[in-house]
This record gives C-alpha cells, sequence and structure tokens, in this order.
C-alpha cells in the first residue's frame, strides 16, 4: 500500500527519497523521522529507553541508595512504610538532635533517657549509647555517652515524662509512637538512633523478606539483564551470521545439513533447551550466557542465509562476479553490508528475547547463582510471599517488561527504517 | 488402561486413519507432500534426540555424583552409574537411549518412589493438554477477531492501540502476568484459586479416567469438580492464552492487510459488496492459510509458556514435572521430559503441515 507521500508526491520529497536511497546506514537512522511522520517517536522513545537502562547497568553504585545484598531495615516493610526504627523523641524546644548530643564530660551528672519497658527500642539505646561512646573516645574527645535508663510501661507515661522534663530524651519505635503522635504537638521525633535510614521516608519500593531495598536489587538487576541480553545475543550473532552467509552463498551439501540443524533447533521451544543446558552446567551467569546464545543461533542464520540467498541473484553481485572479484571478496564487500540491516533488526529484538529467557531461568530457579541481585530471582521469592507483599513481585516484572519493551520497540522501530517495503509488518 | 494409552488412542488413531484416507484419496501432488513431509520429520526428531543426548551427557558435569550428594562412596555412584548403563561407552548408551524413545520406555526414576518416567509422564501430559489447549483456542480467538479487526480499520485509534497491545503483550514476562493475575484475581478480590487443577477435598470425588479432570467431570456427571476444574483452569489458561494473543493479532493483522491489497478484492469492492463482508469473509479466509502455518511456529513460544505458567499455578504436568526433577537432579527423568517435547514439537508442527497442505491446493512438493 502506498504512503500518503507517494501519493502526493512533491519536488522536495522526491529529492530527499532519491538522496536516501545512495546513504549509508547511520544518515539513513537520522532521516528516519522523515520517512514516516507518525512513526518516529518508536525509535525515540525506544532508544532513549535502551541508552537509560544501559546507563543504569553501568553505574548502578550512583543511582541504588544500598548494595543489593545489604540489610537496610525490618523486612516486609511496603513501599513509602516508615521502617519501624528506634526514633530519639524531645521536646519542641530541646537542643537534642542526636543520641551524640546527650553525652556529657566525666565529672557531670549523666543525661537520662526514657524508654518502654520491653520494647526492642531499650536494647537499642544500650547498644548504640555503646557505639558513640566508642566513637568519642577514638575521638580523643572529653564526653562521654553513658545515659542513665528510665524504664516506663507505656507510651503516654513515656511522652508524659518527656514533655515533664523528667528525662532528656526518650527513645521508642516508629509504631508505638504513631497513634499517640499527634496529642503530643509539644514533642517531635527526630533521627533514628541507629543510623539514617528512617529519615529517608520509608523505601519507595519497601523491603523484602530479609529486610533488602527492593528499589537497590532492582538497580543491581539490570546489570545481569543488559550482560545476558547482550553477551548472548553477541555470541548468536557471532556464529550465526557467518554460517548463515556461507550456507546461503555457497548452498548446496553444507546448506542443506546445516539448515537441517538450524530448523529442528529453531522448531524446539528456546526455554526448555536452555533449562536443559543450565541443569547440566551448573548455576552461573556464564552458563545462562552460553545457554541462551546456543538458543537464539538459527535466528541469524535463518534470516542471513534468506537473505543472501536473495541478494546472490542481484545484477550488482553478477557484476562484481564477471569483473572477476573472488568469491570471498564478494561475499565480504557486497553481500555482507546489505544483511547488516536485517542483522541490527534481529539483534534489537533478540537482546529482547535473550533477557527474558534469562530471567525465566533464573524465574525456576536455574541459572543464576542465588547470591546474585535479579530480577527473576526477586520474583521466584516474592511469589512465595504473595500473600501479603504484592510489592515484591510487582517492581521487578515491570522492571523486566520495560527493558523488554525497549528493545522491542527499538526492533519495530529499525524494521520500519530500513525496510520500507516491510513497513506494514 | 493407562491414561496416555487412552489418548493415544483417542487422539492418534483417527489421526492416522484420516492420514491414510488422505493418502489413499489424495492427488498425487498432496501424496507426494506429506510423505515427503513425514520424510523431514523423521530427521528433525533424530536431531532433536541427538541434541538433547549431546546436551545431557557430553557438557561437563557430573550428574550421578551431584544427585547421590557428597556422602555417597565411589562404590555406590559406581553401582548407580552400573545400573544406568552409563558405564558403558559414550556410543553404546547412544543406541539405547534411541532404542528408548522408540520403544518409549525410558526407565525408571532416580528419585522418589522409583517408578517407570513413562508412567509419571503419562499422568501429567494430560494436565498439560488440558492447559494448552484452552490457551491456544483462546489466544487464536483474540488474535483472529483483533487482528482482523485492526486490519480493516487500518491507521485508526483501534489499529494502533491493538498494535501496542501487541507489542506490550509480546515483553511482558509471562510468568509475572501470571503472578499479576493471581494477585488480582486470587490474593486482592479472592475470586478464583491461584494453584494446582481441583480443590483437593471435591478432587477425591473424581473418578480419573482420561485424566483430563474438565472430561472427566463432564462424562461422570460431576457437577460440582467441573465447577472447581473450571474455576482452576481460568487464571492458567487467561495467562498463557492472552501472552499467545499478541503474536496472533499481529500475524493476523499483516495477512488481512496483505490479503486486502489483492485484487480480488478490489473487484469485490468494485461490485458493491458490503465491506464487513469483504473483510470477515473474503479476506479473512484467504488470510486464514499463512496464519496455519505461523501457528505451527509458535508451538515451541506455546511449550515454553507452559513449563513457565505450570511452575507458576503448580500445575501438576509434564513443565512443572521438568523443573521439579531437574531440582532433583534426576537427570534420566529430565532427558526423557526434555525428548517428550522435543517428539511433541515434531508432531504438532508435522500436523500442522498437513492440515496447510491440504487448505492450501498450491502446496506441493
Amino acid at each position: 500500500m502506498p504512503s500518503k507521500e507517494e501519493k502526493t508526491p512533491n519536488a522536495k520529497t522526491e529529492t530527499w527519497q532519491s538522496d536516501l536511497e545512495r546513504v549509508g546506514l547511520f544518515r539513513r537512522l537520522f532521516q528516519a523521522r522523515k520517512w514516516y511522520g507518525a512513526d518516529w517517536w518508536f525509535v525515540a522513545v525506544s532508544t532513549v529507553m535502551v541508552f537509560g537502562f544501559i546507563f543504569v547497568a553501568l553505574f548502578p553504585r550512583w543511582l541504588a541508595p544500598y548494595n543489593f545484598d545489604q540489610i537496610v531495615g525490618t523486612s516486609f516493610l511496603a513501599p513509602g512504610e516508615y521502617p519501624d526504627l528506634p526514633v530519639l523523641i524531645t521536646r519542641t524546644d530541646s537542643t537534642i538532635e542526636s543520641l551524640r548530643d546527650l553525652a556529657v564530660t566525666t565529672d557531670a551528672e549523666r543525661s537520662v533517657v526514657g524508654v518502654i519497658r520491653g520494647s526492642p527500642s531499650a536494647v537499642a539505646v544500650n547498644e548504640q549509647s555503646q557505639v558513640v561512646d566508642a566513637q568519642l573516645i577514638s575521638e580523643g574527645s572529653d564526653l562521654r555517652l553513658r545515659p542513665r535508663i528510665n524504664r516506663y510501661v507505656t507510651v503516654p507515661e513515656l511522652l508524659d515524662a518527656i514533655v515533664a522534663g523528667e528525662v532528656d530524651a526518650g527513645v521508642a519505635n516508629v509504631s508505638e509512637l504513631k497513634q499517640y503522635a499527634a496529642d503530643y504537638p509539644q514533642l517531635r521525633s527526630g533521627a533514628s538512633i541507629s543510623g539514617g535510614t528512617a529519615t529517608a521516608g520509608g523505601f519507595f519500593m519497601g523491603t523484602n523478606n530479609i529486610g533488602q531495598d527492593v528499589f537497590s536489587r532492582l538497580i543491581w538487576g539490570t546489570r545481569v539483564a543488559i550482560l545476558v541480553g547482550f553477551s548472548s545475543s553477541i555470541i548468536s550473532l557471532l556464529l550465526g551470521v557467518p554460517l548463515g552467509l556461507l550456507a546461503g552463498y555457497f548452498g548446496g551439501r553444507f546448506d542443506r545439513s546445516f539448515s537441517l540443524v538450524m530448523d529442528s533447533l529453531y522448531a524446539f521451544p528456546g526455554l526448555i533447551l536452555a533449562i536443559a543446558i543450565t541443569a547440566v552446567l551448573g548455576p552461573s551467569v556464564y552458563n545462562v550466557i552460553v545457554a541462551i546464545a546456543v538458543l537464539y543461533i538459527p535466528t541469524y542464520y535463518r534470516i542471513v542465509r534468506g537473505h543472501t540467498m536473495a541478494i546472490k541473484e542481484e545484477v550488482y553481485i553478477e557484476a562484481a562476479r564477471s569483473i572477476g572479484a573472488r568469491r570471498w571478496e564478494i561475499l565480504w564487500r557486497y553481500v555482507f553490508p546489505n544483511v547488516i540491516p536485517s542483522v541490527a533488526i534481529i539483534f534489537s529484538v533478540n537482546v529482547a528475547d535473550a533477557i527474558l529467557t534469562g530471567a525465566g531461568l533464573s524465574f525456576l530457579g536455574l541459572g543464576m547463582p542465588p547470591t546474585i541481585a535479579d530480577w527473576g530471582i526477586d520474583l521466584a521469592r516474592g511469589q512465595r510471599f504473595i500473600q501479603s507483599a504484592w510489592w515484591l513481585i510487582t517492581f521487578p516484572g515491570i522492571a523486566i517488561m520495560l527493558i523488554v519493551l525497549a528493545f522491542t520497540m527499538m526492533g519495530e522501530g529499525l524494521m520500519e527504517i530500513f525496510n520500507p517495503k516491510l513497513r506494514e509488518r | 488402561m493407562s491414561p496416555i494409552a487412552l489418548i493415544v488412542l483417542f487422539v492418534s488413531v483417527p489421526s492416522l486413519i484420516l492420514l491414510l484416507y488422505i493418502l489413499v484419496r489424495g492427488s498425487t501432488g498432496l501424496r507426494r507432500y506429506i510423505l515427503t513431509r513425514i520424510g523431514l520429520t523423521l530427521p528433525m526428531i533424530f536431531i532433536l534426540a541427538t541434541l538433547v543426548f549431546f546436551i545431557m551427557h557430553i557438557l561437563p558435569g557430573d550428574p550421578i555424583t551431584s544427585a547421590l550428594g557428597p556422602k555417597a562412596t565411589p562404590e555406590i555412584v559406581a553401582r548407580v552409574r552400573e545400573t544406568l548403563g552409563l558405564n558403558k561407552p559414550l556410543i553404546v548408551q547412544y543406541g539405547l537411549f534411541l532404542k528408548n524413545i522408540l520403544t518409549l520406555d525410558f526407565g525408571n526414576s532416580l528419585v522418589g518412589g522409583h517408578r517407570p518416567i513413562i508412567d509419571e509422564m503419562s499422568e501429567r501430559f494430560p494436565a498439560t493438554l488440558e492447559l494448552i489447549i484452552p490457551a491456544s483456542i483462546l489466544a487464536l480467538f483474540i488474535g483472529i477477531i483483533c487482528g482482523t479487526f485492526a486490519a480493516s480499520r487500518r491507521k485508526s485509534a483501534s489499529d494502533y492501540s491493538l498494535r501496542i497491545y501487541s507489542v506490550i503483550i509480546y515483553s511482558l514476562p509471562i510468568f509475572w502476568f501470571g503472578l499479576m493475575l493471581q494477585l488480582l484475581f486470587g490474593v486482592i478480590l479472592n475470586w478464583l484459586p491461584i494453584s494446582g487443577r481441583i480443590d483437593p477435598v471435591i478432587g477425591t470425588s473424581l473418578q480419573h479416567v482420561t485424566n483430563l479432570y474438565f472430561i472427566d467431570a463432564l462424562i461422570s456427571g460431576n457437577w460440582p469438580a467441573l465447577g472447581s476444574v473450571t474455576a482452576h483452569l481460568v487464571l492458567p489458561t487467561l495467562t498463557l492464552g492472552l501472552i499467545l494473543s499478541g503474536v496472533f493479532v499481529r500475524l493476523t493483522r499483516i495477512n488481512v492487510i496483505e490479503t486486502l491489497q489483492a485484487d480480488y478484492i478490489a473487484a469485490a469492492r468494485a461490485r458493491g459488496i458490503r465491506e464487513h463482508v469483504i473483510v470477515y469473509q473474503h479476506a479473512l479466509k484467504n488470510a486464514m492459510i499463512p496464519i496455519i502455518t505461523l501457528i505451527g511456529l509458535q508451538v515451541a513460544i506455546l511449550l515454553a509458556g507452559a513449563v513457565l505458567t505450570e511452575t507458576i499455578f503448580s500445575w501438576p504436568g509434564m513443565g512443572s514435572y521438568l523443573v521439579l526433577r531437574i531440582s532433583a537432579r534426576d537427570y534420566t527423568a529430565v532427558q526423557s521430559v526434555i525428548t517428550m517435547f522435543a517428539l511433541l514439537v515434531a508432531i504438532i508442527s508435522l500436523a500442522v503441515d498437513i492440515i496447510y497442505s491440504l487448505l492450501d491446493p498450491r502446496v506441493r512438493y
């Protein structure tokens, strides 16, 4: 079906169209918008996404708040939920901001901290005071933190005591304070006494069953997805393209036997083959890459072989042959450049497929070693807690979907640019 | 009678009779095509089986030592190797492996009750069938209706949204999609069960004839069981069916668009035939021919999807059996299941190609 531009030709479009017949790969990419008015955003959006993901994969350290295996809070915190950490409660007019401010010189009277009997926060006060005290000693300060602990039975009793000035400060868990916070406008709860995490405003994707930050694991997981996607696709490209070129160009017995093997491999469910290979090789990122690479060799082989067979019949190949070009030269200089566009399309879609297969493998508990940050592993672990923690299975899946979508859309866009005849496919 | 024997009876005997009928009554061209196609299937099965054997036996890694664990003494390892025939030369093992495929006797399971693997598979195979058949029907239904609709309203908003639908569906990890459906319908709304094939209490009352629970409940008139089986089927079918539907929407759309450009469509339009008759009767019917061949290529996606779907929904089919046996390190069973999958792929694509040749008289060798 002819496009609108072709129906109503004007001088301008005709010039660039004829120009474009002669330009190379990159010019064609840049001219894409002119080719297909409505579809260029497909390429634009996907390119931004692809480069975004590659950036995240290269620099997870800058983007992730925590390391992927770091335990940063209590387990099963919902997204945005404040971790149940012990916080320091003081009067609003008090100058005390942290435990350290409670330190006094050895001859002064020790400061008093109120806690709730039996609450985990009481233990935290003791432990944390010792840490701060040790710090002060190592810094050579003459201040010491050895607070006297006053124990109260209920939260209101503790809060009343702070208001009355019986204690210098109180410590309680966030969850214990929640329901009374509104009744005591003259009090404020400050930072967590055991580090800064409580002030961060919770974890925006929550924490998992062992208290790791879901968001950080997501960021680190990008690395594995990109690594598996790209390396396996590159390996299959490096094997599939030359084989396809040779089989398509020389034909004969070599072509027939290879095609039979490749077609059988192509028809077989890739995931199941990858399952078999990783099951035998054992879990490691490299084994997953090898397993997936094997699966996608036929994809390149088939397309490149088909193209080569078509190109072989073109007039310019005939011409090259007639002026005495050698077979390898023809293959390398005239056939190969012509298959590059279709290889680029398959590569993009192939990366998407490889990421999906890799995630599927690790979801099944095969492939990736359990210590690694990987989306599939996180999903499989999250499935056990589907009844209580929706965020564990939601976010890694969205990440997989977005990255696959980015590469698939890029493939679609490339197809439209390189292959105007297939535009509607 | 074992379930697998029943399936063999109900599925392969009629299709073999049909095949023979076609071979006897069909034209010479058709006969030649079908015979050549069957001739090509055998090397395909052989290549796939060889590939499986290669993967399981030649790749580094010693399955027996890892299956028996660190406590096994060398004598025990040697004994197990001997009973499994793993101490024989590789070429002998390969011959035995091929013989096992021909006789469908895969030996006994290494773990569990040490039952014959073929028995375990025949119990689970109907479960996989019960999942992939409705899922494929759903996918085809959505794909053909939506694809034709998109093609008939090309470049409209609905066409673009259906295109975006098929791209997004293609990018969805099936296991995540299944989990999301479980979360929505099983946990938040609490409408549907999220695992298994039937409620365990109701399940005790069901007679297992074919092991296709839906059929079993239907023929024995066990209505509560039928309800339970249907409820358990909904989410797995939706998961697999919707994921597959993306490809079918795409395929149908392209093929109908291509057909709509044919001269006979222009002729039909010129004669003033109504547009929906042209699209849904003239164009769709002809577009169906290439769609059917492409369905054959989707078998791989279907089976890979089934493995993941079964794992998510604790569906006791072949896929979850494969995963189970891998975690138990029972490599004899793993090898057998994968070989069965290979046989399945080869047979389905053969069947699709034969159907294609019947529908399209142009396809002949």
